[in-house]
């Protein structure tokens, strides 16, 4: 199937290095320390953090750093099929380590022994992509939470097909079988705290895939800290009122 | 550096300086390999100046952020506590209040045998002590075990603030070992704190 049409357009309508409009909202759940909504095109995920808190499983608790909790799920109504998942399924006990993993990369877990952080992310919308909006989501939750972070992280996708390195795949160009790189990356800090990549590429053209993904990263972190920064001023503000 | 009026604000990793500039404040953190100062949180930057006669005579920068955290009980604070349970040689407690600040989550403490009063410490009675559902005042003693806080209420200022009688009305304190409840005139046993007029 073409993927990239010959006029150099993808089949949503955009050029090959062009990511999916971005929106993002902080404090969606009002009962969390902090939450967010994160929204990649049709993608959209919802996150929740709990925490820093007293640890529930007592053997679980660490006495030099935070035990840092995520959990992933998706919505029945996510996608286009109606199915019924069962909780814990090994997709989403994967994606749920990965998230883990890449947010306990950029967490300051050594200010925080014998507490605990929770991570809650839903997937409200899925069009592929779902991993990167939901480490997305994740970090636009911590730092609303005022948990202390080396740096925000960010994700994006980038993949290979026709030829083409394209960024921010789809469902569609998800499912079409070619090259699918999910990378996360600590912007300012210039480091890799995530790289997945299903099926193979060679190595001088996963460079370009990568690279393509690494700009798709800091357009991400730029946006994550405008949307930040806002949310500052404001409740700045109202305090001020 | 920056304007005292004008704060700049700050993402988690952004560069504020380096450490023969700044001394880190709450909020941000060092690189251990290039010795540059980061934010870890989102909020205003500040420069404190430093005190006088320190040593150190670099600023410190902090970052504050908008979401204030509930209060923690450290050793030496002084906590309100609810008791949930006497027995024979601890009773346990919740700390409801650290300070003159509601904490946000339950926080268990126990209060030994040997630290309920400062005198004839093997003689107490836990039971004469302390009833479950008074309100205490304590000394958090130490981080205790995994399970619990130590709390202490071996001062007169500490021990019992408020408790209610077998009635159900709020008691009178009589002496620092006794309360009486208004509406019986029973008397009953507890570790009275001596409350400030």
């Amino acid at each position: 199937m073409e993927y990239v049409s010959p006029e150099g357009l993808r089949l949503d309508g955009r050029r090959p290095m062009e990511m999916r409009q971005i929106r993002a909202e902080i404090g969606a759940v009002s009962k969390a320390d902090g939450s967010a909504v994160f929204e990649m095109g049709n993608t959209k995920v919802i996150a929740a953090v709990y925490g820093p808190r007293q640890v529930q499983n007592k053997s679980q608790q660490m006495n030099d750093q935070a035990l840092v909790r995520c959990e992933y799920s998706m919505a029945n109504f996510s996608t286009g099929d109606r199915m019924r998942k069962p909780k814990g399924d090994r997709r989403s006990t994967e994606i749920s380590l990965v998230i883990r993993q890449t947010m306990e990369a950029s967490i300051l877990t050594h200010l925080m022994p014998h507490s605990q952080i929770d991570i809650f992310v839903q997937v409200l919308q899925a069009d592929g992509g779902t991993r990167s909006a939901c480490i997305n989501a994740a970090t636009l939750a911590l730092a609303d939470a005022g948990i202390p972070m080396r740096d925000l992280v960010t994700s994006c996708s980038a993949g290979y097909l026709n030829s083409t390195p394209l960024l921010d795949l789809n469902y569609v160009e998800d499912s079409a079988g070619g090259a699918d790189v999910t990378l996360g990356i600590l912007p300012k800090l210039d480091k890799v705290t995530l790289l997945q990549m299903d099926s193979k590429l060679p190595i001088d053209i996963l460079e370009n895939v990568m690279q393509l993904a690494i700009e798709g990263c800091k357009a991400v972190a730029n946006y994550i800290r405008e949307i930040l920064l806002e949310n500052t001023k404001q409740l700045e503000f109202r305090r001020g009122v | 550096m920056e304007e005292e009026k004008e704060p700049a604000m700050v993402t988690p990793g952004e560069v504020l300086g380096t450490v023969s500039e700044f001394k880190p404040g709450k909020g941000t953190y060092v690189a251990p390999h290039n010795d540059t100062v980061f934010a870890s949180l989102t909020g205003y930057r500040r420069n404190i100046s430093p005190a006088i006669d320190s040593s150190d005579q670099r600023p410190i920068v902090e970052v504050t952020g908008h979401k204030a955290h509930g209060p923690v009980p450290q050793p030496g604070s002084i906590v309100i506590a609810r008791v949930t349970k006497v027995m024979a040689r601890s009773a346990s407690a919740h700390i409801v209040c650290v300070g003159t600040k509601s904490v946000r989550e339950i926080f268990n403490g126990i209060i030994r045998q040997q630290d309920v009063r400062a005198t004839e410490i093997d003689k107490v009675d836990m039971h004469l002590s302390f009833r479950p559902g008074d309100i205490v005042r304590a000394l958090v003693v130490s981080l205790g075990d995994a399970r619990a806080y130590f709390l202490s209420t071996a001062k007169n200022e500490l021990g019992v603030v408020s408790a209610e009688s077998t009635a159900g009305a709020t008691m009178v304190p009589v002496s620092w070992t006794e309360m009486q409840c208004p509406l019986t005139g029973q008397i009953e046993q507890r570790k009275v704190a001596k409350m400030a007029s």
